[in-house]
């Protein structure tokens, strides 16, 4: 029989508390969902860059609520609000999915034995997804304050962003950890709660996702680099 | 003409004062319809008796001669030799359980233990407790599907093929939920869902498991871990979040 634990006048339940194990589960899985289908437009919308500047100065001015203004630009505060949401979707994704990290070093080295020992494909994929989550506690942040602080959109602007104030060296190392993390948790996924059973397809799809995404991301990023050398400080935000 | 086949054994007796964990080859002619077990048992026979191993059955029921063969934990009785092309095969114990010696390992202690800690025998109803009674018939339909369940071996496969079980000694692994399962289905037994959600409705159960699958792509059963777990998972989810108990 379990026994609650008491502080003051408070109780605070149970350890290992049932209903809050299951809480814990189904707020990591549901906060991943949404990053991880977020994540999938993001990279579209941003690579509209490789179809021009006019296209993608488009599609910011529709994500920024341009409908909605007089002036057809939206406003940044859209840009500023929505980041905050997504900071606390991943809070809430860091902090649940933090009971799967290997805490201890005794952890680390059964994890590494097991690697070692047991050839097993998925263990290998959670691994690599176990890895770009933890570099992501640094990287998403990074991003994510940087939208809330300078939330300006636009050809030049962003690519000023990219080229001028180094931010590339923040999207070289971010793509390949969110991508890879993203498709290996979408794929776990649907398996652990049962959505889909088809494994060989479902990963295959995981693996054509990130090559995907892996070169749409680093030919805009490439995109931005060339647009943002060519661009002469103070930057003027383009208009079509 | 057979080919002559390297097996890589790996050889420690923790009972033997100053042995050390080392690889040890061994090289064997091929025979037709050789498995693992019989070549064990010639390696034992003809060239090292000290060799240790576990055996029962020899036919894939007892679950006793579970061994990492060439980095897959299987059953050593139900692997022929014929399909490693290379004639190399490398043997390791099962890790996450006891070492006795050299490939054999207690999964009997870590099975009792976990029983004990789960519960798993029947608890039966007071009625069909009292044996001048005459028990209860059971639909086809259900048994059928206990026996399903049923059909798992306690071989620790699944325990040594999991991530999350070699590094969370608490976490009851693929054989504690299957047996679970089979109890909850059981209509003989007299403990309730909430009974069972205590047991495995936590951190070390089924919310602990990070769908790895090592279980479902291992068992030398075939046991549907995967759909079985992620049942339990919505279940337990749906019920345990309705629910206002803490």
């Amino acid at each position: 029989m379990l026994t609650k634990y008491r502080i003051g006048e408070g109780w605070l339940g149970y350890p290992q508390s049932h209903r809050w194990s299951a809480i814990a589960d189904v707020l990591q899985s549901g906060s991943g969902l949404i990053l991880g289908l977020f994540l999938l437009a993001h990279l579209h919308f941003e690579s509209s860059i490789l179809l021009g500047k006019a296209a993608f100065y488009r599609v910011a001015n529709v994500l920024e609520g341009g409908w909605f203004t007089s002036s057809g630009h939206g406003s940044s505060l859209l840009t500023q609000t929505f980041s905050v949401f997504m900071l606390l979707v991943v809070m809430v994704h860091a902090a649940t999915a933090l009971r799967r990290f290997p805490a201890q070093r005794r952890q680390w080295q059964a994890l590494r034995n097991h690697n070692l020992l047991i050839n097993h494909q998925d263990t290998r994929l959670w691994f690599w997804q176990m890895v770009t989550g933890f570099l992501m506690f640094f990287l998403v942040p990074m991003h994510l304050v940087t939208m809330i602080t300078n939330p300006e959109i636009g050809p030049h602007l962003s690519a000023a962003r990219v080229w001028h104030d180094n931010y590339w060296l923040v999207y070289i190392l971010l793509l390949p950890a969110v991508v890879i993390h993203a498709m290996l948790g979408l794929y776990r996924l649907a398996l652990k709660w049962g959505v889909n059973f088809h494994r060989d397809g479902l990963r295959l799809l995981a693996k054509i996702l990130i090559g995907y995404l892996l070169v749409l991301g680093l030919c805009s990023l490439t995109a931005y680099l060339l647009i943002g050398s060519g661009l002469t400080t103070p930057v003027t935000p383009f208009i079509p | 003409m057979s080919r002559s086949l390297t097996f890589r054994i790996f050889r420690y007796d923790p009972q033997l004062p100053g042995d050390a964990p080392k690889m040890v080859d061994y090289q064997l002619d091929e025979t037709p319809g050789m498995t693992v077990f019989i070549a064990l048992n010639r390696l034992r026979a003809e060239q090292d008796p000290s060799l240790q191993f576990d055996f029962v059955c020899r036919a894939g029921i007892c679950g006793s001669c579970a061994m990492v063969i060439n980095g897959l934990p299987t059953l050593a009785c139900r692997t022929l030799t014929a399909k490693y092309s290379d004639a190399v095969i490398t043997l390791m114990p099962l890790p996450g359980f006891e070492l006795i010696g050299d490939l054999s390992v207690n999964t009997g202690k870590f099975m009792r233990e976990l029983a004990e800690r789960l519960k798993l025998w029947l608890h039966p109803k007071a009625q069909q407790a009292d044996i001048h009674h005459l028990e209860q018939p059971m639909e086809p339909e259900e048994a059928a599907k206990l026996y399903e369940l049923e059909r798992c071996v306690e071989c620790g496969v699944c325990v040594s093929a999991c991530a999350t079980a070699q590094m969370r000694d608490t976490f009851v692994g693929a054989v504690g939920m299957m047996k679970i399962a089979r109890f909850e289905l059981d209509s003989r037994d007299a403990r309730t869902a909430d009974d069972f959600y205590h047991v495995i409705g936590t951190q070390d159960g089924v919310f602990g498991c990070m769908t790895l699958l090592g279980c479902q792509d291992n068992c030398p059963k075939d046991l549907p871990h995967m759909q079985q777990i992620a049942y339990l998972r919505r279940k337990m989810a749906g019920t345990l979040i309705a629910s206002s108990k803490v």
